[in-house]
C-alpha cells in the first residue's frame, strides 16, 4: 500500500466534509419547504389541519434522519484510529 | 357551439376525436327511454364540495368565493389528478397543442397551451366584465348583468342562470321546486347545476 | 486487515475488479432500451401527452401503473434488511445489500414516472412553490423523499466498512472515490459502536416510513370517490402487494447475480427457500386481501362498482385480470409449496411470475375504473402506444443499469457482515439459544460483544 499522501488525504477530507455539509443543506431545505407549505395553506385558509398533521410527523422524521447521518459523519471523521 | 366559440375551446380534429380526446365543456347527455328522449346539458356542475379541488397539488383549481370552481391554466402542471377524481368527467385535457393564438378567437379568454387541464367556468370572463362595468357605473352587480354563453344561446330558454344564494331569484325558486334534482346527489359533491324533471311523477331520487 | 481472511471472500470482489465481455454486452442492451425510452420521452415532451394512448376518460395509464409498481418494488429492501436485522436472523447476511440497492435505485425510477406523466414538467417548481398538503400527491412527495433519504442512508452506513476494505485493497483510479466514501473508517471499537447504533436506529425508523410510502400511494386512488377506488382496504392492500412484489424482485435479483457471478457459495438454496416461504405467505395474504375487496364489492352490488367489477371479470379487461390471478396465485402456489428440491429454480420462476402479476394488478386497479365513468361518456378502449412501451422499457433499463453500475463499484454481498457471521455470529446464536431454554444463562453484555467484533474485524 502506498504511503498516505497528505495532499490526497486533504482532498479526501474536503470531499467528505462536503458530503456531510450537503446532507445538512438538503434535509434542512426539505424541512423549510414543508414549513413553507404549511404557511401557504394557513394564509389561504385551505385546510391547514392536513398540513399541520403531516408536518408533525414528517419534520421529526427528517430531522432524525439528519441527526443520525450527521452523528455518524462526525463520529467517523473524528474517531479514526491508526490504519 | 356557443360555449366553444365563446371560450376558445379547440376543435381537436377528427383523428383526435376518434381517440376520445374531444374537448367539450358543455356536453349534452342523451337519455332514451320508451316514452321520451331527454337531453341533459352537462357543463361543469360547479360543486360546492368539489372532489377535483381537493386533490390538486398546486392550487391550480379551487373554489372561488363566488362558488365557481376556477381553473388557473398558468399554474396547472398537467398531473390530471382532478380529471381522475371528478365523478362527472367535467375536466378536459389538452393532449396536444390544439390551437395557437389566432384572429377570430375571443380575446377575453386565454388560449390554453398543451399539457393543461381546462373546464367550464360559467364564462367567468363575462362575470369579470360585468363587474368592471358595474364598478364603472358606480353600482352593485345585479342579477341579469351577465349570463354564460350557453344560457344566452339556448333557443328554448331551457337554461336559467342566476344567483343561487339570493333567495328571491328565479334560480333559487326553481331549485326549491319538488321537480329539482342534481346529478350524482348521493356522492356528496353538492353540485350547483340543478335539473328539473317534467312533473313530480317523474321525480328521480 | 488480514489478507488471509479476505482471501476466503476474495470472490466477492471479483465483480468490482474484473470487467468481462458480459458486462459490456449487458450495458449495451440496457443502453438501447434506455435510448428507446429517451426517444419516446423526447417525442412526448415535444408534442404533448397526446402521443400516448391516453384519452378521456382514461387519463391515467401506463405511467401511473409503473409508478405504483416501481414504488411497490422498493419495499424489498426494508422488509428483508430492516426486519431481518431487527429479528437478528442470521440468514440475511448475503442478502441485505442486494435488497437495499433495489430500494434506492427503484425509488428514483418510481418517482421519475410521475414526472414523466406530467403534462407540464417545465412547471415542476410549482409543486415546491405552491404545493397543497391537502392533495395526496404532496403526501406522496413527502413520504417518498423521506423513504429515499432513509434508505440511501440505510444503504450507505453498512456499506462503509466494505468501502474501507476496497480502499485498502484496491489501487487504481477508484481509490479516491473509495477514500472519500469510507469516511475515515478504520474499524475501531468507537466507530463500530457509532455505526451499529445508527444502523439499529435506522432499521427501526425505516419500517414505518416504508409502510407510509405505499399507503399514501394508495391514497392517491382511495381518496377519490370513483367506483372500486374508494375502498378502505387500499392502504393495507397496497402495502401487502408492495412487500409481495418486493420479495419477488429480490429473489429475481438474487437468482441473476448468483448465476452471473458464480456466488453459489454465498447465495445458497436455503436463502432462496426461506425467501420462497415468505413469498408463499405473501401470495396467500395478497389473495386474501384481493378476495375480501372483490367479495365486498360484489355483495354490495352497487351499480357503478358492479360495472367496473364485471369489466374486470368478464368484460374487456378479463385477460389482464385472470392473467394476474394465475401469475400471482396459481403459479406461486404450485411452485412454492414444496421447496426441498430445486429451491433456487422454483423460487426464481415463481418470482418472475409474481413480478408480472403485480404489474398487471396495478394496471387492473388504474385503468378499469377510469374506463367506466359514472355518467354515460363516449367510451373508448385504452391502447398504449410505442411511447408508453418505450418509456416502460427505458425505465426498467435505467433501473437495471443503475443496479449494474452499483455492482461494478461496490460489493453486492456485504463482506464484513459475512465475516461477522462467521466469527461472531455462531457464538452469539448459540448463546442466545441457550437463554431461550429453561436452564440457560443471561446473554453476554453488548459491549463485550462489540469488543469481540472489533477484534475479529481489524
Amino acid at each position: 500500500m502506498s504511503r498516505p499522501d497528505p495532499a490526497f488525504e486533504r482532498t479526501v477530507r474536503i470531499f467528505q466534509w462536503a458530503i456531510a455539509g450537503s446532507t445538512l443543506v438538503f434535509i434542512s431545505s426539505i424541512v423549510l419547504w414543508i414549513v413553507h407549505l404549511i404557511r401557504t395553506a394557513w394564509s389561504l385558509g385551505d385546510v391547514p389541519s392536513a398540513s399541520i398533521g403531516i408536518s408533525l410527523v414528517a419534520i421529526p422524521v427528517f430531522l432524525t434522519l439528519l441527526g443520525v447521518g450527521l452523528s455518524v459523519f462526525w463520529g467517523l471523521l473524528r474517531g479514526g484510529g491508526p490504519r | 357551439m356557443a360555449c366553444k366559440a365563446e371560450n376558445n375551446v379547440p376543435a381537436v380534429g377528427a383523428r383526435e376525436a376518434a381517440r376520445g380526446r374531444t374537448i367539450s365543456w358543455m356536453h349534452v347527455l342523451v337519455e332514451e327511454s320508451e316514452e321520451r328522449t331527454r337531453f341533459l346539458p352537462c357543463p361543469c356542475l360547479q360543486c360546492d364540495d368539489p372532489p377535483c379541488t381537493k386533490v390538486c397539488p398546486v392550487y391550480a383549481t379551487y373554489r372561488n368565493p363566488e362558488g365557481i370552481v376556477a381553473q388557473v391554466y398558468a399554474r396547472c402542471i398537467g398531473c390530471r389528478f382532478c380529471m381522475a377524481a371528478c365523478p362527472y368527467n367535467a375536466k378536459y385535457f389538452n393532449w396536444l397543442t390544439y390551437q395557437k393564438d389566432a384572429p377570430g378567437q375571443n380575446p377575453d379568454v386565454s388560449v390554453r397551451p398543451k399539457g393543461v387541464v381546462e373546464k367550464c367556468t360559467f364564462c367567468h370572463h363575462r362575470l369579470q366584465k360585468a363587474r368592471e362595468r358595474a364598478r364603472a357605473e358606480r353600482r352593485e352587480l345585479v342579477a341579469g348583468d351577465y349570463v354564460p354563453a350557453c344560457a344566452e344561446a339556448c333557443p328554448t330558454r331551457a337554461i336559467a342562470f342566476g344567483d343561487l344564494s339570493d333567495e328571491s331569484s328565479d334560480v333559487a325558486r326553481l331549485a326549491r321546486s319538488p321537480r329539482a334534482f342534481r346529478l350524482g346527489e348521493a356522492l356528496g359533491t353538492k353540485p350547483k347545476v340543478i335539473y328539473l324533471v317534467e312533473t313530480e311523477a317523474h321525480r328521480r331520487v | 486487515m488480514s489478507d488471509a481472511t479476505l482471501g476466503r471472500d476474495a470472490a466477492l470482489l471479483v465483480p468490482i475488479v474484473k470487467t468481462g465481455r458480459g458486462f459490456y454486452v449487458t450495458v449495451t442492451i440496457l443502453g438501447l432500451l434506455i435510448a428507446w425510452g429517451a426517444v419516446a420521452y423526447w417525442t412526448q415532451f415535444d408534442q404533448g401527452l397526446g402521443v400516448t394512448g391516453l384519452h378521456q376518460p382514461v387519463s391515467w395509464g401506463f405511467y401511473v401503473t409503473n409508478f405504483v409498481f416501481f414504488i411497490g418494488i422498493s419495499h424489498a429492501g426494508t422488509l428483508i434488511s430492516a426486519i431481518l436485522r431487527l429479528t437478528k436472523a442470521e440468514w440475511r447476511r448475503p442478502i441485505t445489500r442486494m435488497a437495499e440497492v433495489i430500494t434506492v435505485m427503484v425509488l428514483l425510477i418510481g418517482a421519475g414516472q410521475i414526472l414523466i406523466d406530467l403534462g407540464r414538467p417545465d412547471r415542476l417548481m410549482n409543486i415546491f412553490r405552491y404545493g397543497r398538503y391537502q392533495s395526496p400527491l404532496l403526501w406522496d412527495a413527502t413520504s417518498i423523499s423521506a423513504y429515499f433519504f432513509a434508505s440511501t442512508v440505510y444503504l450507505y452506513l453498512p456499506l462503509i466498512p466494505d468501502i474501507a476494505i476496497l480502499r485498502d485493497h484496491l489501487g487504481g483510479k477508484r481509490r479516491f472515490l473509495y477514500s472519500v466514501l469510507a469516511m475515515g473508517w478504520t474499524g475501531t471499537e468507537h466507530q463500530q459502536k457509532i455505526l451499529n447504533r445508527a444502523i439499529a436506529i435506522l432499521a427501526v425508523m425505516v419500517i414505518p416510513i416504508a409502510v407510509s410510502v405505499h399507503t399514501v400511494v394508495s391514497f392517491v386512488f382511495s381518496m377519490t370517490i370513483q367506483p372500486m377506488w374508494h375502498s378502505t382496504i387500499f392502504g393495507p392492500y397496497f402495502v401487502a402487494g408492495a412487500i409481495f412484489s418486493g420479495i419477488a424482485a429480490l429473489i429475481v435479483a438474487m437468482g441473476i447475480i448468483r448465476r452471473i457471478y458464480h456466488f453459489e457459495a454465498y447465495l445458497k438454496p436455503i436463502h432462496f427457500r426461506y425467501l420462497g416461504y415468505l413469498l408463499l405467505v405473501m401470495t396467500l395474504l395478497w389473495f386474501y386481501l384481493t378476495f375480501a375487496e372483490y367479495l365486498t364489492g360484489y355483495y354490495g352490488s352497487e351499480p357503478e362498482e358492479m360495472k367496473v367489477f364485471w369489466s374486470k371479470f368478464t368484460g374487456p379487461f378479463w385477460p389482464f385480470f385472470w392473467a394476474m390471478v394465475v401469475c400471482n396465485l396459481v403459479i406461486p402456489l404450485i411452485l412454492l409449496v414444496r421447496l426441498r428440491h430445486h429451491a433456487v429454480g422454483k423460487t426464481v420462476v415463481a418470482s418472475i411470475s409474481v413480478v408480472i402479476g403485480m404489474w398487471l394488478e396495478r394496471f387492473n386497479i388504474v385503468v378499469p375504473t377510469l374506463s367506466n365513468p359514472r355518467l354515460p361518456f363516449p367510451e373508448g378502449q385504452y391502447w398504449p402506444t410505442w411511447i408508453e412501451w418505450g418509456e416502460t422499457a427505458g425505465s426498467f433499463g435505467l433501473f437495471i443499469l443503475f443496479y449494474v453500475i452499483f455492482v461494478k463499484l461496490f460489493p453486492i454481498i456485504s463482506i464484513w457482515e459475512i465475516r461477522e457471521g462467521r466469527e461472531v455470529g455462531v457464538k452469539e446464536v448459540e448463546e442466545r439459544l441457550l437463554t431461550y431454554l429453561p436452564d440457560g444463562a443471561e446473554p453476554e453484555r453488548a459491549h463485550d460483544r462489540a469488543h469481540d467484533r472489533a477484534r475479529a474485524l481489524t
